[in-house]
């Protein structure tokens, strides 16, 4: 009852139509859609104003897909006004650009011929159609590959495309729900800068869904949702503020111990939530000087070693975590029921046995190589990152490792089998998470448990124990009997994860086991695979999320198919060359315009009110930065070398490869 | 107990009721399953009938006489022939054959009477529209026997010195559905059997699920057959379904043994289960396998003589026939349901069908074992 008067008094506010409600492009006032018994979106009010790009971003199943749809004129509200435009959605629907989280394109068609599809249905005039496609092309840097078939992209190359072609024809409004699920780190950056000149330069109007954190970072404004309500909408800004807390970043070796101390033993209230981010802790304090020196007499206490601890700014991500765990919506985690008792290799104490073991491994489709020449060592109870841009030959490498794919040269050794990969002994020891595909949509969550559980010969008697597990892990408690096609693919991913574990494998391979699951349910995903790799359990992972793979022991970088870098996160960063510089200024897209004008677009990129420029020599290029900058009136705030992150780091690598290979191409 | 309990453990098992869940949830192929055969067996049944009957038979009788108007209703009254008009003369019949309005064409001369009465050859003409070659032929057999008679009846010295007594076997009516509705039911299984396994395969592969069961320790020969006995099981419904059907509404009868026929239509299905796995092992998409099925079942069903008969096919085609299991499939349906034939007839064919089988499944279990590379 009381949710009720609170969503009426909000309508009433929003109706009076002031001066700057004119200017609105989408006007949302108490959106509800119901299916069947389940409430989706219960009363939801947003208004977007021309030209902004706007996130919503929420956990899971939060009903951001059911606006979208709703928005896009796909699908009917159950209750509530929703206009586009100044008219109904489904009227104004040739003025929206609609990108739906699959890829909406004809695989077998070529870039051009999808383009000039889209031009024709949208009834583009021939000549403002050819120059609308060179234009887009030339952004999104695909006016090399005009001929090839839209099936033989990768997925970054893929989600731009599909960009394209909801602009070709123009829209007034892009709608883009988590466009960049799956996508690389490297085209992550190139179409959020696509996104923001098509903003700020043509007064598209953007709303956007992103289960990246520091992408929502990048939008005017912000709407926090879940349980189908928008709980909180500012600007990143106004929502980092309205947290009323400060961030201190702890970076530590010990960072598990660490955490554990810093949220179980902190008694005052000072120490607001620990959160563990990459290669660092993130703590929360309400007031900075006390927090501090709670941290550092904690970490005294028990004999941890706290590098550095600086002060900082929450970021996005500390808010929705915090928020998130405010309403207890955090998935809880639950200690796995092990019957097995541990891996029994590690304890034999054999270090030379590698659980996972490739040497000079080479893979051809034709005349095209994927794989070259990939060696690769995991033991047991590592962690092992395998990390590369879409299209890079980690999937195929995976495929080849766990014997679905035959190998054109090389050795390969699993679980200490060498020659018969494909015996059902060895894949009893193995959990295998394919990309996304990996439980039956027209089962039920239980059915599909039941049959894992089942098909890999775990006891009867010891199934309904495992099963439980996971459900709960899941939260997923009372809906067991719900088909699993029903699910949120963020959900399905967390059920997947499960079943893939439920044998106690001595062997994980987990392929992008957390793309397109929001941020707290990353990091349950994170503890678990934590948790299984201290019980023995060798794991190889890929992901493209940089700063959930600093959790990996290990990793390498694989590029066109070759591994280029590899080594511990640490590592890797310490061997990047240059410096990364991090400027905070007032307008960062005209900044960074500017300073791309100058140098290698890559070097340059946008994190929320600041940008990171990577220098090779910066006691000669920091001047230049800055008398660029002055010469552009644009204010420096502050200037300051910052660590590189392993998302800088790979970036790094991955464009300068790139750049040395690129002679080599006609 | 002991063993049923190793069972319900077994990875087997978990793949069975894998299957029985997808079945059951799946409403589309109980509905396939159900209603295309049935329609199908009505529709061949009913319609498909090589009898000629009702042919529109225009007269011009210029003789005008009882003598000639009996010889009419002679040729009409078996039904073969109705007469639908009596145009003035030959020329305006001839444009009514040309237009297709009328099949065939009786032109009875006005000395026709005459002729009969002074003993001289009594001559008529008769024009068939041959278009349709089969019927033409019929019509003319037809016409040319009625009038034979008529003309015995009228000068009985003329008696044929060998009077054939034919005695008809297994199918005294000559009803034609009886033989149309065994072929249809082996067509019906043939088809049912082959999409639906395809489809039990390839919807793993289009929703990209079939790597995922590929990695478990589930042996390819578990798979499959976790595939198979589920299907088999609703197959044998089918058969059950379109033997009521064809014993209800055709009144086709039941001569020979229920399990014999039962074990036989179990043996195809087998077949037609492995002909469907081949076809989702090499295609890629849904699409693709239902079209490929196109060109294996059609040639299947058009070698089999489910329809059109064996015999009058060319040499080659005959010979070609022997390396097709339905043909055998649908020659056991006949002998057993209408001659009442026993294994003791029916042994090649149980040998055949076996062996297709056998051949069948073992391929496609090889096959799905390296169909990912």
């Amino acid at each position: 009852m009381t949710q009720k008067t609170v969503t009426n008094s909000q309508i009433t506010e929003v109706r009076p139509t002031d001066p700057a409600a004119s200017d609105d492009v989408i006007r949302v006032i108490g959106l509800h859609k119901h299916y069947d018994r389940v409430a989706a979106v219960q009363g939801v009010d947003f208004s977007v104003r021309r030209g902004e790009v706007f996130g919503l971003i929420g956990p899971d199943g939060a009903g951001k897909t059911t606006t979208f749809h709703i928005l896009g004129g796909v699908m009917e509200a159950t209750a509530g006004d929703v206009q586009v435009l100044g008219q109904p959605p489904r009227d104004a629907r040739l003025k929206i650009g609609y990108l739906t989280q699959q890829f909406s394109l004809y695989l077998d068609l070529s870039i051009d011929e999808n383009l000039r599809y889209v031009g024709g249905l949208r009834q583009v005039p021939d000549r403002q159609f050819s120059e609308r496609r060179e234009k887009y092309l030339r952004l999104m840097n695909l006016e090399k590959f005009g001929d090839r078939l839209a099936g033989e992209l990768s997925g970054g190359m893929k989600q731009k495309l599909a960009l394209c072609c909801a602009l070709v024809s123009q829209p007034q409004v892009l709608l883009l729900d988590e466009p960049t699920t799956g996508v690389d780190p490297v085209s992550r950056r190139e179409f959020w800068d696509v996104l923001a000149a098509l903003s700020s330069e043509e007064g598209v109007t953007i709303v956007v869904a992103t289960p990246y954190l520091d992408e929502a970072e990048r939008c005017n404004r912000v709407a926090l949702m879940y349980d189908g309500q928008i709980q909180q909408i500012g600007t990143p800004a106004e929502l980092r503020n309205s947290l009323g807390l400060h961030r201190l970043e702890v970076h530590t070796p010990q960072l598990q111990a660490a955490e554990q101390v810093l949220t179980t033993l902190s008694e005052s209230d000072a120490i607001v939530d620990v959160q563990t981010f990459g290669d660092r802790l993130d703590v929360l304090v309400s007031d900075p000087q006390t927090g501090e020196s709670q941290v550092r007499e904690l970490f005294r206490q028990n004999h941890l070693q706290a590098d550095t601890i600086e002060l900082a700014e929450p970021t996005l991500e500390n808010v929705f975590v915090t928020r998130l765990r405010q309403q207890g919506s955090a998935p809880e985690f639950f200690e796995f029921p092990r019957s097995r008792g541990g891996n029994r290799n590690v304890t034999t104490g054999s270090s030379s046995d590698f659980a996972i073991y490739s040497h000079n491994l080479n893979r051809s489709f034709g005349s095209f190589r994927a794989v070259k020449n990939v060696n690769v060592e995991v033991r047991y109870g590592e962690i092992f990152g395998l990390l590369g841009a879409n299209g890079a030959g980690k999937t195929t490498t995976i495929k080849m490792l766990c014997g679905l794919l035959p190998i054109s040269s090389g050795d390969i050794s699993l679980g200490g089998e060498r020659g018969n990969l494909r015996s059902s002994e060895l894949r009893r020891r193995i959990g295998y998470m394919s990309q996304k595909f990996t439980l039956y949509d027209d089962l039920t969550i239980l059915q599909n448990l039941e049959f894992y559980s089942g098909v890999y010969g775990v006891p009867r008697r010891l199934r309904r124990e495992k099963i439980d597990w996971v459900i709960a892990t899941c939260g997923l408690d009372g809906r067991e009997t719900m088909l699993t096609g029903q699910l949120p693919g963020g959900w399905k991913q967390r059920v997947a994860f499960g079943a893939s574990v439920m044998h106690e494998p001595d062997i994980l391979f987990l392929d992008e086991p957390t793309s397109g699951v929001d941020p707290l349910a990353r990091r349950q995903f994170w503890k678990l695979i934590n948790d299984f790799a201290r019980n023995g359990t060798a794991v190889l992972v890929t992901t493209h999320y940089l700063e959930e793979a600093e959790q990996c022991n290990r990793m390498s970088f694989m590029v066109a198919g070759e591994i280029v870098t590899e080594g511990s996160p640490s590592q890797i960063k310490a061997s990047q060359p240059g410096q990364l510089i991090e400027v905070v200024i007032d307008q960062t897209q005209a900044a960074s315009n500017l300073l791309k004008q100058q140098m290698e677009s890559w070097r340059v990129s946008i994190f929320a009110d600041r940008l990171h420029i990577v220098l090779d020599d910066p006691d000669r290029d920091i001047p230049i930065v800055r008398s660029l900058l002055k010469s552009a009136n644009l204010t420096i705030h502050s200037l300051r070398p910052i660590p590189f992150s392993l998302e800088d780091a790979f970036i790094g690598v991955v464009q300068r490869l790139a750049q040395s290979a690129t002679p080599e191409e006609p | 107990m002991k063993l049923l309990r190793r069972l319900i453990e077994s990875r087997f098992w978990a793949l069975t009721v894998k299957e029985i869940g997808q079945i059951l949830r799946n409403k589309q192929l109980i509905f396939l399953l159900v209603f295309p055969p049935t329609i199908q067996l009505l529709i061949f049944g009913l319609a498909l009938n090589p009898d000629v009957q009702n042919l529109k038979l225009g007269v011009v009788d210029y003789s005008n006489t009882p003598m000639s108007r009996e010889l009419v209703s002679a040729l009409t009254a078996n039904g073969v022939f109705r007469v639908d008009r009596a145009p003035p003369n030959e020329q305006i019949l001839g444009e009514q054959v040309r237009r297709g309005e009328i099949i065939t064409g009786l032109v009875i001369p006005p000395t026709f009477n005459r002729d009969l009465k002074s003993d001289h050859p009594a001559e008529v003409q008769v024009l068939i529209d041959a278009v349709d070659a089969n019927t033409a032929g019929i019509a003319s057999g037809y016409a040319a026997q009625i009038i034979n008679h008529f003309s015995q009846q009228l000068a009985p010295q003329n008696q044929a010195p060998i009077e054939t007594q034919v005695t008809i076997l297994y199918n005294p009516g000559l009803i034609s559905s009886w033989f149309i509705v065994p072929g249809v039911l082996g067509l019906v299984l043939n088809l049912g059997s082959s999409l639906v396994s395809t489809s039990a395969i390839v919807r793993e592969k289009d929703t990209g699920t079939l790597e995922q069961l590929l990695m478990t320790p589930a042996a390819a020969w578990e798979i499959i057959l976790a595939k198979v006995v589920p299907l088999f099981v609703l197959l044998l419904g089918e058969v059950m379904l379109a033997v009521t059907v064809a014993t209800l509404v055709f009144h086709v009868p039941f001569r020979g043994n229920f399990f014999l026929f039962m074990g036989f239509s179990g043996l195809y299905i087998c077949v037609g289960i492995g002909i469907g796995f081949l076809l989702a092992t090499v295609s890629r998409s849904q699409q693709q396998a239902i079209l490929t099925s196109f060109f294996i079942n059609l040639p299947l069903i058009q070698l089999s003589g489910a329809i059109a008969p064996i015999e009058s096919m060319p040499r080659f085609f005959q010979i070609l026939s022997l390396f097709n299991p339905l043909r055998h499939y649908v020659k056991v349906v006949r002998g057993v349901l209408l001659k009442g034939n026993g294994l003791e007839v029916l042994y090649p064919e149980a040998i055949a069908l076996t062996a297709f089988a056998v051949a069948l499944l073992a391929i496609s279990t090889y096959k799905f074992r390296t169909q990912l590379s």
